[in-house]
């Protein structure tokens, strides 16, 4: 079921009306009720594959807490094994058997293509990934193991957050589950809130980017011009970055209309000053998990087991190459099973290492001077990232970053007037709405008539275009990772 | 039954939800009186190119339509023309075209457009004409719709116009896309570099790995069309939203635009590399298949107006006419003619302005009932020099 739908309100209304009269135990069923229909909306036959991954690590985590050392590593090989198992299956095996036969035929001999007809289930590169930190965090004692299966099986398949995250700690959410929440306003009005925020920012903002990007995109690379290249990076990096955030931030909302509250998982990260910076604010919840689960692991340092801070943190510590960069591919394979994900992976790896190279010979700049250069260069840098992100074919994406680099091609358009405009508008909105939230409101009264007409204003102008661009034409671009 | 636990609004609920709740109750008001305006001042997207001043022609011959937009009423047309005595099989003629082809400018009750005054003239000649004509039709679309229109009529000759305007225009609008389901469609656009970027572009189902494929059929679709009828019997407004959505997007956004960087009618339309390029493989593509079939094309420049400066940059368009020209040379089943110029001052009319702020635009594309006459005596003139070569 996807958000931008009226079916998911129509679910969301009565699961939050009926929660708030449910006693603590049907409670929890009727989450863990409502997640498998929304989840069977998409392919009931695919409620299975998600449980089965719930209840392997389920009865592995609560064997874990009672085993010896050896038996524990076994079993969490078991539930790695399993869960990546999954993953490689639905998400990989068409990837790698192609690449296969690819590097086949390179070399010279005839292989035949593999026909295999695969579907990816939604949602679970989130839920394995979920189910596997689960059963590492009862591995490293950190948690313990949860008892009460319909308890644990809200944490992993938990509606609002089960096909695009934020990927939860179990820490995180399992103890909000425990307990009656008792009711509040305030969660129905916070709820109601962002879930308008992410309305706005999906079916307004990000499906009308989309339509500027997809034709774009469809242009012939030989048609464009440097600037055409740059456009549409900044395009698509505010198409996914509000798509995204959209989904978030319904997410999030979904969540605490029942009392419960996720981490943040955005925080304008366009308007960071560093690649360190930058993944402290974008998928936060992703970033940290890979720097918990994967990344410190690699290099043998102590994991943080919270989902803030992403992978920055870790990244500075200790320059270890090899785990940089196959942290960094995998990140990309993650997003999805192409090699323009593991290029725009390996981009990030290269532009962080670089980083950690320069940012020495900066220490002498003002302070001021290091956050407004930062960003400066920071913006371009994260946006050119976005091209292997969306491009058909590592070729077509190669292609498009030759164009930035050639100073000759930067004296024509090759595109309608209003991608350029839609771009330098939006990337002004972003710094003003910045500048609003962090600087201006919380410098003014907060009882004052001024703020009261602007939020109306606001509010009505989001309501207004949110009833009517509402329709469920897209999927939110991380579904399908 | 009273909630357990509950607590009294605060004031923090207050200052949060006050400002939400008044703004919603505006956002309603204002959907609700919006909806509710007249019909006259209804924009329809497609055609917000037109203005009031210029109508779509809504034609009948006898009782059969001759003229079609894209495959919602396509039926109309084809099952039209199959039910019409015939002498001879191959009598039909296709021209497809932009809005310059179903709308008049001023028109008046007893106006018709060049197609039904074409069709009137060759019927003499045991000889019929369909039109296709969409807004701002490109050619990359003109190239899947004859596609589309071959395999289910017999087609002997084609009347293409191609207008330097429409070359900034890309992609397959919805009410075409769905041409790359039939099966002949895709394996006949499958025979040139245009049609595979095409089917690639817009035949992405069929890709492996998306599993936006599945997600599409969901149980979710029924529902949702059954909750979004429900609603719009509910609250009117709700199935007014296509048009506010026009309203915003031209009324608000576009007319800003306009008026801030003072775009108009006449303001220069660049060139765009991409899209012309695009344009052009498309047109070979037309040709070719065309040849391919036996097909006649009389391909023209269309007429614009040319008593006032026109909206092109005069060196491009000068080398698209030189363009256009040399590929009709590449193929002997193809004859060029430029009337551009044909259509003189006194057919061409205005249309309300596309800016806020100012009343009136000229319209260089749509031009009065006299200017179909003209339109539709050159193109017969044209057709019976072909059909005389044979």
């Amino acid at each position: 079921m996807i958000f931008n739908s009226l079916t998911y309100f129509l679910l969301l209304f009565l699961v939050v009306v009926l929660y708030w009269f449910f006693s603590y135990r049907l409670r929890l069923l009727l989450i863990f009720i409502a997640s498998l229909i929304f989840y069977g909306f998409w392919r009931v036959e695919f409620i299975p594959v998600m449980l089965f991954s719930v209840v392997v690590d389920y009865f592995i985590a609560i064997k874990l807490s009672n085993s010896s050392s050896l038996v524990k590593k076994r079993l969490l090989i078991t539930s790695v094994l399993v869960n990546l198992g999954l993953l490689f299956y639905f998400k990989y095996l068409i990837f790698f058997s192609e690449s296969a036969v690819g590097i086949i035929n390179l070399l010279g001999m005839n292989a035949d293509p593999f026909v295999l007809k695969i579907i990816l289930p939604l949602g679970i590169s989130f839920y394995t990934f979920q189910t596997l930190s689960y059963t590492v965090d009862v591995y490293r004692n950190t948690i313990k193991p949860e008892k009460d299966f319909i308890l644990y099986a809200c944490y992993v398949t938990f509606f609002p957050q089960l096909v695009a995250g934020p990927v939860l700690r179990a820490a995180e959410v399992i103890h909000q589950f425990s307990n009656r929440i008792v009711f509040s306003w305030l969660h129905i009005v916070i709820g109601l809130r962002r879930i308008t925020y992410g309305l706005f920012l999906k079916v307004v903002l990000a499906d009308n980017i989309g339509t500027l990007v997809d034709t774009g995109f469809s242009m012939p690379v030989d048609a464009m011009s440097a600037l055409d290249v740059w456009t549409l990076a900044f395009l698509f990096g505010f198409q996914i970055y509000f798509d995204f955030c959209a989904y978030s931030h319904i997410a999030l909302g979904s969540a605490r209309l029942m009392g419960i509250k996720f981490p943040e998982n955005f925080n304008f990260p366009y308007l960071a000053n560093s690649p360190r910076d930058f993944w402290r604010r974008w998928h936060i919840s992703l970033s940290s998990w890979i720097r918990d689960y994967l990344y410190l692991p690699l290099i043998g340092k102590k994991v943080q087991d919270r989902s803030v801070g992403g992978l920055s943190d870790a990244l500075t510590r200790r320059r270890n190459s090899v785990a940089l960069f196959t942290t960094w591919g995998l990140m990309g394979l993650w997003h999805g099973a192409n090699w323009t994900f593991v290029l725009w992976g390996l981009y990030h790896a290269v532009i962080i290492y670089m980083y950690r190279l320069l940012s020495p010979l900066t220490s002498s700049f003002s302070r001021r001077f290091k956050l407004l250069g930062g960003v400066l260069i920071t913006l371009p840098i994260m946006m050119l990232s976005w091209i292997p992100f969306r491009a058909e074919t590592l070729d077509i994406a190669l292609r498009m970053w030759l164009k930035v680099l050639n100073p000759f091609l930067y004296s024509s358009l090759g595109m309608r007037e209003n991608s350029y405009l839609a771009a330098v508008i939006i990337l002004i909105g972003i710094f003003i709405t910045y500048w609003i939230k962090h600087h201006f409101i919380p410098n003014i009264n907060q009882d004052s008539y001024g703020l009261f007409l602007g939020r109306v204003l606001s509010f009505t102008i989001m309501f207004s275009l949110i009833i009517i661009f509402f329709r469920p034409i897209n999927q939110f671009i991380y579904f399908q990772f | 039954m009273i909630l357990r636990n509950e607590t009294k609004p605060t004031k923090s609920v207050i200052h949060h939800s006050l400002p939400m709740c008044v703004a919603l109750i505006i956002a309603l008001i204002s959907l609700w009186y919006l909806s509710n305006d007249s019909a006259e001042n209804r924009i329809n997207f497609d055609e917000l190119a037109l203005g009031t001043e210029t109508s779509i022609y809504l034609n009948r011959e006898n009782v059969t339509q001759i003229l079609c937009h894209d495959l919602t009423d396509a039926y109309k047309c084809i099952g039209g023309y199959n039910l019409k005595p015939r002498n001879i099989e191959e009598d039909l003629v296709l021209w497809l075209g932009n809005s310059q082809l179903h709308s008049i400018n001023q028109m008046k009750p007893a106006d018709e457009t060049a197609t039904v005054l074409l069709q009137k003239s060759i019927n003499a000649l045991g000889k019929n004409v369909l039109t296709f004509s969409q807004p701002n039709a490109n050619l990359q679309e003109h190239y899947v719709l004859l596609n589309y229109l071959i395999g289910k009529l017999p087609i002997s000759t084609l009347v293409l116009p191609v207008v330097f305007d429409d070359m900034r225009e890309t992609g397959i609008r919805h009410n075409i896309v769905d041409a790359f389901e039939e099966e002949d469609v895709s394996r006949r656009l499958e025979k040139t570099e245009i049609g595979k970027e095409l089917l690639l572009t817009y035949k992405r189902e069929d890709m492996h790995g998306n599993e936006m494929a599945a997600s599409g059929k969901t149980s979710q679709d029924s529902i949702e069309s059954f909750l979004n009828s429900g609603l719009e019997s509910l609250w009117p407004a709700w199935g007014e939203r296509a048009a506010l959505r026009a309203s915003f997007l031209y009324g608000f956004l576009y007319k800003t635009r306009n008026w801030l960087f003072n775009i108009n009618p006449s303001s220069i339309r660049k060139m765009i590399p991409g899209r012309y390029a695009q344009n052009f493989k498309a047109l070979s593509g037309i040709l070719a298949t065309a040849e391919e079939l036996d097909m006649k094309v009389l391909l023209y420049i269309a007429p614009i107006r040319n008593d006032v400066q026109i909206p092109y940059d005069a060196v491009e368009y000068d080398i698209f006419k030189n363009k256009v020209n040399l590929i009709s040379n590449e193929y002997d089943n193809v004859f060029y003619k430029n009337l551009e110029g044909i259509v003189p001052a006194k057919f061409w009319g205005t249309k309300p302005s596309t800016a806020s702020g100012i009343a009136e635009e000229i319209d260089f594309m749509h031009f009065q009932a006299g200017g179909h006459e003209i339109l539709s005596n050159a193109i017969l003139l044209h057709l019976r020099s072909i059909w005389n070569e044979d």
